[in-house]
């Protein structure tokens, strides 16, 4: 961690941006008494929380049954949902851990965001599990705990894994964010005032900005980078297990723990861009979220998908290569079976558009990247959807082939999910830095003008 | 601190501490407390947990199976044949286990009940027998209409009649009165024959459903899987001659799509080939010299070679029989299709070596339709009464029984639940159901079985035996019919029948005995006929007319494989929820299309469609089915319920409808085959509640055949069923292990520790299933169900994909072709839990809910399973079932579901959980009884035999095609059929699961690689 004095290293330019004092006016303005905008979206995710919590309920008084899943389709959107929201939780330890570690200097700007979204996302997924087990009441068991029963959960079970891997992506990335926001907390602590001083005085935990505290912090912060790089691999590895330790066709493939792994790395950044661009826009932060940013994440994209869209194509070729008639079936079924449409969505959203992102002037404009980045998060839905479903409908035994239609209830969890997922990134947007003051510091000049002293009385 | 008496500190807060505990403990229990009342006087016969079986007669179809009745502290739980039976052997078709569900169905009426001002009104038994007596005496006369009815209970109806002044017409929805006319004609014996499939080496079918219901379906099923199932290299020949494939058609090698009506002179030509034209047919020499069979290709659509083909087999093949045409060929000229099947039958010398008429099925029903037609004519004014059967359902409406069943001056019915007789009877009189009354039954000349009450009358439904009913009202008439009860004159006449044995001794004795066993065999078998008679009475042989337009499609109505006619089996959810044997489809009607028809009409699977003949029409969903005819319409029977019940009313159609009232001359049949209909689409369509994913096997090798030339050389075929060597992860999943995978291995060399230590003691559970003697009859779905507690789910259940029988019944077509005569392929696959060694199923589960037992069963812990239903998805198989909803409840969970009203929850078997919602379940090898025959021998200090433990769906199966066993034992049949050449594991090569459930082969007598595609 490089500090204030030395040479950035290799940092974006913000040109508008002269002063620390600018920044802490303009990173904590949010803070301040939120907009009509705001209420307005905030309403709307309390209204998706009502949809989701009656949902729910009403599934867990009358039963799974009341989603569309079937025999031999034993899961569907609430599973494609779940890998979808841990792939949007991907991004934010890639950007501020991998990228942290990789000296990449146009983190700094989005990182803060990318790991609220991350926590939220993980938040999110991981009601998915509960949601889907026919008695909820039960789930617990899955937890390794000692009992009077002398029963373990089954560790053979990729299910169990994912206990694992989700709580502890969960609770490293919690720490991660939370450690990364001290510094932040502290500052906004300064300038709150009534209730929201007590508040963040709490949290900032009596951070002072001494040089002893930015040591430890900076040991801290790049110890945790350390341990949340392997998780980003490994949480999606895990939930690709899911399917690939499954001998269904078309889940049952060595590709799936890279392949998972870029695309949630590709949906994640993907929704990175579909939440800053709006963000950025609500509260003047142009200045710091420049087109270069935006630039660098969709070239991080075009990667992504470029390996997404390999894996789609070599287990196609595998299919037919194989000569195996389920996993042909399937594959063929998924181009041109009954969910044709999910399966050329996918194609579409994730393959085709995305090269679009080899054209500089799109990657430089704000706009086309935010259309193209809500592509990409339908896209990586149905891929999930296309995987799950195409596959178990059409398996070995074609006597038991089936349909699935998604339900009501299963839509209404599925939109209020994202309604939970808004309410939590509402909420963040209002009560921590969105973006990390202290980092951006690091690359502005050293300050010039006088009132830059007392910035830095601020800052501390 | 303590004076070291009375309660220390400590202690006091222990005592309070462990009694709150417990306080708090009872407190968790979720469920209600119930009074536990125990027996004061315990009954004799009943030991709590230990069944008691009785023996009986089933009463859900004429043929007249003997049964055993499970009994569990007083309630009959399950329903099985019995083995010393002759007709039973031991299996039950799928509408006797359901009759479980007649028993405990909820919409019985509670007691009897009198029409006042419109309206049902409860009242007692005195105040209905009294009135019966008042309007029997006031009215000037009455008429009787009996359905199947035992001997001694149409013995005490007879005599009530007799004594009260009224005339007895028997009526049944289906009728096999053109069959027993036609050997009236031939051979003077106004009887139905008897046929002896077993004994036969070449089957030819004119359109009988010898295994679905026509006659006798369990005996036929059991006999023709004897015959048809391969034995030592040789297996017998079935073809089928008919229109439609029903199930029977579907087992056929060969089908001769004989257009509508032409039977008869198919049957004729091949008489005319085999007899050298018609020199050995005797008196009906001219007509068969008159059927070549190149004068009768045009008409039957089928080319003479192929005649001359079938009936060179029919010739020369040793035995043979000729069957049919049954129910649903019933057209104008009825009789004479039937006369020409038994000239056939007696010129290929088939009388007296495999159809006999000296044990004549005197159960057959042939009520013939013209007495019932007679009766409506006479019913102005007069008492109706009506038992056993339901005429307002099952007669056509064009027959005018609705107006004139309302015209009658009082209309009395016995029927012990709704339908729709009862919608218009002035008075019920609820009959038991026959598991709880006295009866007997004497299905053909020799053999007498007793039914016997297995269980006190449910005591929900103030019910009375109709016999008992009538000596009671014939009492306050005045009349003495000769015994005071009805269990009095059933013991007078059986005196008669110990007098036929010839035993002598007690009588009291030959009565325990006739009921322990269950069957009394008097040696009394009839004169055998042999030769034909000169015809007295003209008959016409040619196709019949048909109603309707000439361009329209020729309609068959063929009783349901299911409910027969469906009169008083409607209410029953497992019977609606049970697939159709040929459309797998469940609860709804269908109209049977040629897919060739469908297309140039436009229509697709699901399409809605009304159906019209000249006399009436329906609305319903068309399904296409490759095995009718191109210019036929096919609909089954059974469906369309008014008043029948909850779980019966609106589902589907009656077909009866479309139908005129036509007698056939001279038997007095019903025409079933009578019109024409026009088919038009309505524009609307409909999810078919169809278990049936697709029919094709899509190269996926499920159901295997093999060529009956290429057995023993299964080395050549080199099919690889038993793979190379193979690596195998050990128990723990770690270890790797070599093995061939063989059932036999089980538990693999290197992985006995803990349970598995003593492992060569230890059975494995297998099961071996002979494709080739399965017929597809559904019996075991429905014996599982019962055994099992499997729930029912409703319709709309079944059409999302959610229907829970543990067994499914998997329908491949390989080779259909209505347009010609060819052969038939279509494979079956009894798919259930396979019991995998290596199951894919145990090692996704995060709960461990389900697992490995040491002798080798995958077991599902219910109250383990949290419901992730991971273990369904990675199950190849896909056998296992999720419980969706709540479907064992009082009350379903949404309208249109599955639950257990009151009383149908008695049925449960104790020695099952009855599952709830959010779990998975699956078919578990009937471990209970597993278990049951292992508590036995442990306490007899015997071994566990094979013979001990039988799985439900093998003890119910008429054709004997399921053995259960332990495969490490080599002396099993399980084992030994395991080692057969036609042996094979689905799937086992592409998933390496080890399943425990060997299947053998289909034996075709095409060849299977030319024939499969």
């Amino acid at each position: 961690m490089s500090t204030a004095t030395e040479t950035p290293r290799g940092a974006l330019a913000h040109p508008d941006v002269t002063s620390y004092s600018d920044v802490n006016r303009d990173v904590l303005r949010p803070l301040g008494k939120p907009g009509k905008g705001w209420w307005i979206l905030f309403g709307i995710a309390i209204l998706g929380l009502g949809v989701f919590f009656t949902s729910w309920g009403f599934q867990i008084v009358k039963g799974i049954g009341v989603t569309g899943l079937t025999s031999p389709v034993g899961w569907g959107v609430y599973i494609t949902t779940f890998v979808f929201w841990v792939g949007i939780a991907h991004s934010g330890t890639l950007i501020s851990a991998i990228l942290f570690l990789f000296r990449a200097p146009w983190r700094q700007s989005i990182y803060r965001a990318a790991e609220a979204m991350t926590v939220f996302a993980v938040m999110t997924a991981g009601l998915f599990p509960l949601i889907h087990v026919g008695r909820v009441w039960h789930a617990y068991w899955l937890i390794p705990y000692p009992n009077s029963r002398f029963l373990w959960p089954n560790f053979r079970s990729p299910l169990v894994w994912d206990v694992f891997a989700v709580t502890t992506y969960f609770t490293v990335s919690a720490v991660f964010f939370y450690l990364g926001a001290i510094p932040d907390l502290a500052a906004a602590r300064d300038r709150a005032t009534g209730l929201r001083k007590k508040l963040y005085k709490v949290i900032s935990i009596g951070w002072r900005g001494t040089d002893r505290e930015w040591h430890h912090f900076s040991k801290a912060y790049i110890f945790l980078a350390a341990l949340a790089t392997p998780l980003v691999l490994s949480v999606h590895s895990v939930v690709s297990w899911d399917f690939a330790v499954g001998i269904v066709p078309g889940w049952h493939a060595t590709i799936f723990a890279p392949y998972f792994v870029a695309g949630a790395i590709f949906s994640g950044v993907a929704m990175v861009i579909t939440l800053t661009v709006p963000m950025r826009k609500a509260f003047g932060l142009e200045a710091y979220l420049t087109p270069k940013h935006y630039d660098a994440m969709a070239k991080l994209c075009l990667l992504t998908s470029m390996i997404v869209l390999y894996a789609y194509l070599s287990e196609f070729f595998m299919a037919w290569y194989s000569g195996e008639p389920a996993e042909r079936g399937v594959f063929w079924n998924r181009l041109f079976g009954e969910w044709w449409w999910a399966g050329w969505i996918m194609l579409t959203c994730n393959g085709l558009i995305p090269i679009m992102l080899w054209f500089k002037r799109v990657r430089l404009s704000i706009p086309a990247l935010f259309v193209i980045s809500i592509f990409i998060n339908i896209g990586m839905w149905f891929e999930r959807y296309v995987i799950i479903v195409t596959s178990l409908s059409h398996e070995y035994e074609p006597f038991a082939w089936g349909v699935y239609r998604p339900s009501l209830t299963e839509m209404g969890i599925l939109v209020g999910s994202f309604a939970w997922f808004g309410f939590w990134f509402l909420l963040f947007t209002r009560l921590i830095p969105p973006i990390a003051i202290a980092e951006l510091k690091e690359v502005l000049p050293a300050p010039l003008r006088p009132n830059a002293v007392v910035a830095e009385g601020g800052e501390a | 601190m303590s004076d070291g008496n009375g309660i220390k500190r400590r202690d006091f807060l222990k005592v309070l501490g462990v009694s709150s505990a417990g306080a708090s403990l009872v407190g968790c229990s979720t469920d209600e407390v119930e009074k536990l009342l125990p027996y004061v006087v315990p009954p004799e016969d009943i030991t709590p947990g230990v069944a008691t079986w009785y023996t009986t007669v089933c009463q859900e179809c004429s043929a007249g199976c003997g049964m055993w009745v499970r009994t569990r502290e007083g309630r009959v739980v399950k329903v099985e044949g019995n083995p010393a039976h002759d007709i039973s052997g031991g299996a039950l078709c799928a509408r006797g286990h359901s009759s479980l569900q007649g028993l405990y169905n909820p919409d019985r009426f509670a007691g009897p009940m009198v029409r006042e001002g419109g309206v049902l009104r409860a009242t007692t038994w005195a105040e209905a027998e009294q009135l019966l007596a008042n309007r029997l005496a006031a009215a000037g006369s009455s008429l009787f209409i009996t359905g199947d009815a035992g001997p001694s209970l149409a013995d005490v109806v007879d005599r009530f009649v007799a004594a009260t002044g009224g005339s007895r017409v028997r009526y049944g929805g289906v009728s096999e009165a053109p069959l027993r006319e036609a050997a009236r004609i031939a051979f003077g014996r106004d009887e139905v024959p008897s046929y002896d499939m077993e004994q036969a080496k070449f089957i030819v079918s004119f359109g009988a459903d010898f295994l679905e219901g026509w006659l006798s379906p369990v005996e036929h099923g059991r006999g023709f899987a004897r015959m048809h199932g391969v034995d030592h290299g040789e297996k017998g020949r079935m073809a089928f001659v008919g229109p439609r494939l029903s199930l029977t058609g579907q087992n056929a090698d060969d089908w001769y799509p004989v257009a509508p009506g032409s039977e008869a002179l198919v049957a004729l030509a091949m008489a005319n080939v085999i007899s050298g034209g018609g020199a050995s047919a005797g008196p009906y020499a001219s007509v068969v010299n008159g059927h070549t069979p190149e004068s009768v290709a045009e008409a039957t659509g089928v080319s003479a070679e192929a005649i001359r083909e079938l009936a060179r087999r029919f010739g020369s093949d040793g035995s043979s029989l000729a069957l049919g045409p049954g129910v649903a060929g019933q057209h104008r000229n009825a009789t004479a299709s039937n006369l020409a099947v038994l000239i056939l039958n007696a010129v290929a010398g088939n009388v007296g070596r495999t159809l006999h008429f000296r044990d004549a099925d005197l159960s057959a029903p042939s009520a013939p339709y013209a007495d019932i037609a007679g009766a409506i004519g006479r019913m102005s004014g007069a008492v109706v009464l009506v038992h056993g059967c339901n005429p307002a359902y099952t007669l056509p409406a064009a027959t005018g029984f609705d107006a004139a069943f309302a015209s009658a001056d009082f209309r009395v019915s016995f029927a012990s639940a709704p339908d729709e007789t009862t919608a218009t009877a002035d008075l019920i009189l609820p009959d038991t159901h026959f598991l709880e009354a006295w009866g007997d039954s004497n299905p053909r000349p020799g053999i007498y079985a007793l039914q016997q009450p297995a269980m006190q009358a449910v005591p929900l439904f103030d019910s009375k035996q109709a016999g008992d009913v009538l000596l009671s009202v014939a009492s306050t008439m005045g009349q003495a019919l000769g015994a005071a009860s009805f269990y009095e004159h059933l013991r007078t006449r059986w005196e008669g029948v110990q007098a036929q044995t010839r035993t002598g001794g007690d009588f009291e004795t030959f009565w325990r005995s006739a009921l322990k066993d269950g069957v009394v065999r008097v040696d009394g078998s009839g004169p055998e006929a042999t030769s034909l008679r000169m015809p007295d009475t003209a008959l016409v042989f040619d196709v019949p007319a048909f109603d309707g337009s000439a361009s329209d499609p020729i309609l068959m109505v063929y009783p349901s494989a299911r409910f027969g006619d469906g009169a008083l089996n409607g209410n029953r959810p497992w019977l609606h929820e049970l697939p159709d044997p040929v459309s797998k489809i469940t609860w709804h009607s269908w109209v049977e299309l040629h897919p060739h028809t469908a297309e140039r009409m436009g229509l697709v699977e699901g399409d809605i469609v009304t159906v019209a003949s000249p006399h009436g029409s329906v609305t319903l969903p068309l399904w296409p089915y490759p095995g009718v005819r191109e210019d036929v319409v096919a609909i089954a029977m059974g469906g369309g319920h008014t008043n029948a019940g909850r779980f019966a009313n609106g589902n589907g159609v009656n077909a009866m409808d479309l139908l005129p009232a036509v007698i056939e001359a001279p038997s007095g049949a019903l025409v079933h085959m009578a019109t024409r209909a026009s088919v038009t689409p309505t524009g609307e369509r409909r999810r078919m509640a169809s278990i049936s994913g697709s029919e094709d096997q899509d190269d996926r090798n499920i159901t295997p055949a093999v060529a009956l030339t290429a057995l023993g050389h299964a080395a050549d075929e080199a099919e690889g069923d038993h793979g190379p060597r193979r690596e195998l992860q050990g128990i723990g999943g770690f270890v790797p292990v070599e093995t061939d995978g063989e059932p036999q291995d089980f538990p693999l060399p290197g992985t006995e520790y803990g349970p598995y230590a003593d492992a060569k003691n230890l059975p494995r559970w297998a099961m071996a299933v002979d494709l080739d003697k399965c017929t597809g009859c559904s019996a075991c779905i429905t014996a599982c169900q019962a055994e099992n507690n499997v729930a029912w789910v409703g319709e709309g259940q079944v059409q999302m994909g959610r229907d829970m029988m543990w067994i499914r019944l998997e329908r491949y077509y390989e080779h259909i072709d209505a347009t010609k005569a060819s052969h038939v392929d279509v494979r079956r696959m009894m798919m259930i839990c396979q019991h995998c060694g290596n199951a894919p199923c145990e090692s996704v589960c995060p709960v461990y809910a389900t697992y490995h037992t040491p002798e080798g069963l995958n077991a599902q812990i219910y109250n383990r399973c949290v419901g992730t239903r991971y273990c369904l998805n990675n199950c190849p198989y896909k056998v296992r079932v999720f419980n969706w909803y709540e479907y064992n409840g009082q009350e379903p969970v949404f309208e249109g579901m599955g639950y257990a009203p009151e009383p149908m929850n008695w049925q449960f078997n104790p020695d099952v959980t009855v599952r709830t919602n959010g779990i998975m379940e699956k078919c578990s090898f009937c471990i209970h009884r597993i278990k049951d025959a292992q508590h036995r021998a442990a306490i007899d200090g015997g071994q566990v035999t094979d013979a001990a433990v039988v799985p439900a769906c093998s003890q119910s199966c008429p054709a004997e095609a399921i053995v259960f066993g332990n495969i490490r034992d080599p002396e099993s049949r399980v084992a030994q059929l395991a080692g057969d050449e036609r042996s094979y594991r689905v799937l086992d090569e592409v998933v390496n699961t080890q399943p425990a459930v060997n299947y053998l082969k289909k034996v075709t007598f095409h060849d299977v690689e030319s024939g499969a595609h």
